[in-house]
C-alpha cells in the first residue's frame, strides 16, 4: 500500500463563467476562447467563457498526517475537496484517494472517506440525532448488528447522549456540527475530508471540536483540513498547503512557512481615521514589504499590519506618517510572524478579505 | 492504530440502504401533518368545480345524462368525473413531490452528504418515491370510499381490476415524475414545466369528459399520453360491469407507457448525474 492517502497531480477544474462550486469568485480568472468575431448563427452556440477554479494543484498527503488547506473565500480548497470526494470531476488532471483514482474508482474512493461538508447543514433537521446516524450508516453499507453498537459509541464519544432522541432541529449549531462529523466517522473511514468545520462554532465548540481532530489523528486517520482560520491550521496542521486562485503557492509544515519570513517583523498598529492615502506613503518607505489595512467591525477602527525587517528604522517614520489629518495611532505592537503574516508576503492580501 | 473501515458492500447492504432511504422519507413525511388535510379535503374539493358543472348542464332532474350515457355508456357521471380528476392529482402530486424530491433535498443541503456515500445513486430517487406512493394509493382509497359515502356513487366494476389498474399505472406515473427530478435539478426551476404537464394532461386526456368530444388531432395526441390509457382503464375497471376485456388494451398500452417511462426517467437522471459531476450543479442552489 502506497505512503500516501492522498496524491493529486495537475488537478484543474473549470466551470462556464456563470456557474460556481460554492466558492465565490468574484475575481478568478476568466478566459474566454480565442475566436471572438461575434455572428448571429442561432444553429451554432457561441463559445461559452470560463473561470479557473482549480488551476493545476499538486498535493501529496501522507498516510497519518493532518494536512491543512489555506486560503481565502473562492480560493479553491471547496472545489478541491469536492473533486477529491468525486462530487466534481476534474476538468483534467488526476487524484488518487487511498489509491484509488476519484474518477475510475469513485465509489471505492467514497468508501474511503468521510467528509464533513456544509455542516450542519448535511444533516435532517427533521430527524433525531440518532436516526440521522442510522439512516447514514446503512448508507455507507454498515452491517445492521455492527451500526447499532458504533452509533452508540459515537453518541457517547460527542456526548448528545441525552439528546440523542430529539429533533436536530432543537439543536444548537455545534451540537449539528458534531453530528455531522459522527456521520464521517460513521464507517471508520481511513482519510477525513473536513470543510471549514469550525466555521460558525462558538470559540469553546470550536475548541473542542480542534482537540477531536487531534486525537483523530492519533487514532490513525489522515485528515485533509480546510480552513480559513490560521490558528486552527497552524496548531492542527502537520503540513499546510496555501492555495490562492486556485494554485498552491506555498506548501511546507508551518515552522518552515514562518520561517521563510522569519528576518520580518511585524508591526501591527490600531488606527483611527485611516485614509487609503496614508497606506501609499507607507508602502513607499524602503523598509516596509506589505501593508495589510483592515476595518474592525462597525467602527471607524483600522487595523494596519506592516512586515519589516528593521522595525527601529521604520517606527518614527510611520508615526509621522500616521498622526496627519485626523488619523490617530491608538495602539502598536512588533510581534513574530504568523502563518497570515506568510500568506500577506505571498499574495499582498489579507486572509479574509 | 490504523483506521479499520467498517463499510462491507454487498447487496445487501444495497438493499439496506434503499430501505433506510425509504424509511427516512416515511418518517420525514408523517413529521409535516398537513399531509392529513390533503388525504382528506382535496379528494372531494377538486373535483366539485366540475361535479356542479356537470350537474347544471345536466339539469336538476338529469334528462340531460342522455347524451352522455350514449357516448360512454355510463350513468354514473359523479364517478366519471371522480376518476378522472382523481388520476389528474395523482399525476400532478408526483410532479410537484417526486419530481421536486432530489430539489428539496438539494435546498436543504443534504443532497450531497447523500451523494458522498457508496450507495447507489437512483435509490434516492427511487426510495423517496416509495412513501409518495403509498400515500397515494392510500388518498385514491379515500377518495373511493368519500364518494361513495359522501356523493352516493356506485361502483359496479371490480375492486381487484381497479387495484390492477393502479399498479400496472405507477411506471408511467413515476417515470414521468423521475424525468421531472433531474430536469428540475439542472434547471432549479421547472413549474413552468409542471403546469405545461398538467395542462396538457388536463385538456387532451379527457379528465372530465370522453375523449370523443376532442376533435381528431387532439385525440391522436392523447394517444401517446399514458394518462389518457390510464382514465380510461379505471373507469372500466370501476364504474363498468365489462371485466378484464374491457380494461385489456388499456392494460397493455399502460405497461408500454410505463417501461417507456422509466427507461426516459432513468436516462435522464444518469444525464443528469454526470453533468451535475462537471458543472458542479449539485452543490448549488
Amino acid at each position: 500500500m502506497s505512503d500516501l492517502a492522498i496524491e493529486a497531480k495537475g488537478l484543474v477544474k473549470k466551470f462556464p463563467a456563470r456557474a460556481g462550486t460554492g466558492d465565490k469568485q468574484p475575481t478568478s480568472p476568466t478566459s474566454m476562447p480565442e475566436n471572438k468575431k461575434k455572428r448571429w448563427q442561432f444553429w451554432k452556440k457561441e463559445p461559452q467563457a470560463t473561470f479557473t477554479a482549480v488551476d493545476g494543484v499538486d498535493l501529496q498527503i501522507k498516510r497519518g498526517e493532518i494536512f491543512g488547506l489555506l486560503g481565502p473565500n473562492g480560493a479553491g480548497k471547496s472545489t478541491t475537496i469536492r473533486m477529491l470526494c468525486t462530487l466534481l470531476e476534474p476538468t483534467s488532471g488526476t487524484a488518487t484517494v487511498n489509491g484509488f483514482d476519484i474518477v475510475k474508482q469513485a465509489n471505492e474512493v467514497r468508501r474511503s472517506l468521510g467528509t464533513v461538508l456544509a455542516g450542519e447543514r448535511s444533516i435532517y433537521w427533521k430527524l433525531s440525532g440518532r436516526e440521522n446516524l442510522e439512516y447514514f450508516a446503512a448508507l455507507y453499507h454498515i452491517p445492521a448488528a455492527v451500526a447499532k453498537k458504533r452509533v452508540e459509541e459515537l453518541i457517547e464519544r460527542m456526548e448528545i447522549k441525552d439528546r440523542a432522541n430529539e429533533l436536530v432541529e432543537k439543536y444548537s449549531t455545534g451540537m449539528r456540527q458534531r453530528i455531522a462529523i459522527a456521520k464521517a466517522l460513521l464507517a471508520r473511514p481511513p482519510i477525513l475530508l473536513l470543510d471549514e468545520p469550525t466555521l460558525g462554532l462558538d470559540p469553546q465548540a470550536a475548541r473542542n471540536l480542534r482537540e477531536l481532530i487531534a486525537t483523530l489523528k492519533a487514532e490513525g486517520h489522515t485528515i485533509l483540513l480546510t480552513t480559513h482560520y490560521m490558528e486552527e491550521a497552524d496548531q492542527l496542521s502537520d503540513r499546510i498547503g496555501i492555495i490562492d486562485t486556485g494554485k498552491v503557492i506555498a506548501l511546507d509544515t508551518p515552522e518552515k512557512l514562518k520561517a521563510q519570513i522569519d528576518q520580518q517583523e511585524i508591526i501591527k498598529l490600531e488606527v483611527t481615521g485611516w485614509q487609503e492615502y496614508i497606506g501609499e506613503k507607507l508602502r513607499s518607505i524602503s523598509e516596509v514589504g506589505s501593508l495589510v489595512a483592515r476595518q474592525q467591525g462597525e467602527a471607524d477602527l483600522w487595523e494596519v499590519n506592516l512586515q519589516s525587517n528593521n522595525s527601529r528604522a521604520v517606527l518614527p517614520k510611520i508615526v509621522e506618517h500616521i498622526g496627519q489629518n485626523g488619523t490617530r495611532l491608538v495602539n502598536m505592537n512588533i510581534v513574530k510572524p504568523s502563518l497570515e503574516d506568510v500568506f500577506i508576503q505571498l499574495t499582498g492580501k489579507a486572509l479574509r478579505d | 492504530m490504523n483506521a479499520t473501515s467498517l463499510a462491507i458492500p454487498s447487496f445487501t447492504s444495497d438493499l439496506r440502504a434503499f430501505w433506510a432511504v425509504v424509511r427516512r422519507e416515511w418518517v420525514i413525511f408523517v413529521r409535516y401533518p398537513s399531509w392529513i388535510i390533503s388525504l382528506l379535503i382535496w379528494p372531494i374539493l377538486f373535483p366539485m368545480g366540475y361535479l356542479l358543472t356537470a350537474r347544471a348542464l345536466s339539469g336538476v332532474d338529469g334528462s340531460g345524462l342522455t347524451n352522455f350515457q350514449n357516448t360512454t355508456g355510463l350513468t354514473e357521471y359523479v364517478g366519471y368525473i371522480a376518476v378522472g380528476t382523481m388520476i389528474w392529482m395523482w399525476q400532478n402530486i408526483v410532479l410537484w413531490s417526486v419530481g421536486y424530491s432530489l430539489r428539496n433535498e438539494q435546498m436543504r443541503g443534504t443532497l450531497e452528504s447523500n451523494w458522498l456515500s457508496p450507495t447507489w445513486r437512483f435509490s434516492y430517487l427511487l426510495g423517496s418515491s416509495v412513501p409518495q406512493m403509498v400515500s397515494m394509493i392510500t388518498l385514491l382509497i379515500v377518495s373511493g370510499l368519500e364518494y361513495a359515502l359522501l356523493f352516493g356513487v356506485k361502483f359496479n366494476g371490480s375492486l381487484l381490476l381497479t387495484m390492477l389498474v393502479i399498479l400496472a399505472s405507477i411506471p408511467a406515473v413515476y417515470g414521468l415524475g423521475f424525468a421531472f427530478a433531474s430536469v428540475v435539478i439542472t434547471m432549479k426551476e421547472a413549474n413552468a414545466f409542471v403546469f405545461l404537464v398538467r395542462g396538457i394532461v388536463m385538456v387532451f386526456c379527457g379528465i372530465t369528459y370522453p375523449m370523443a368530444m376532442l376533435p381528431g388531432w387532439m385525440q391522436s395526441v392523447g394517444e401517446w399520453l399514458p394518462q389518457t390509457y390510464i382514465i380510461h382503464a379505471m373507469r372500466s375497471a370501476a364504474l363498468s360491469t365489462d371485466g378484464f376485456a374491457g380494461i385489456s388494451h388499456d392494460l397493455a398500452m399502460i405497461l408500454i407507457h410505463g417501461a417507456a417511462w422509466l427507461l426516459i426517467g432513468y436516462v435522464m437522471f444518469v444525464f443528469m448525474e454526470r453533468r451535475a459531476r462537471q458543472t458542479g450543479a449539485i452543490g448549488q442552489y
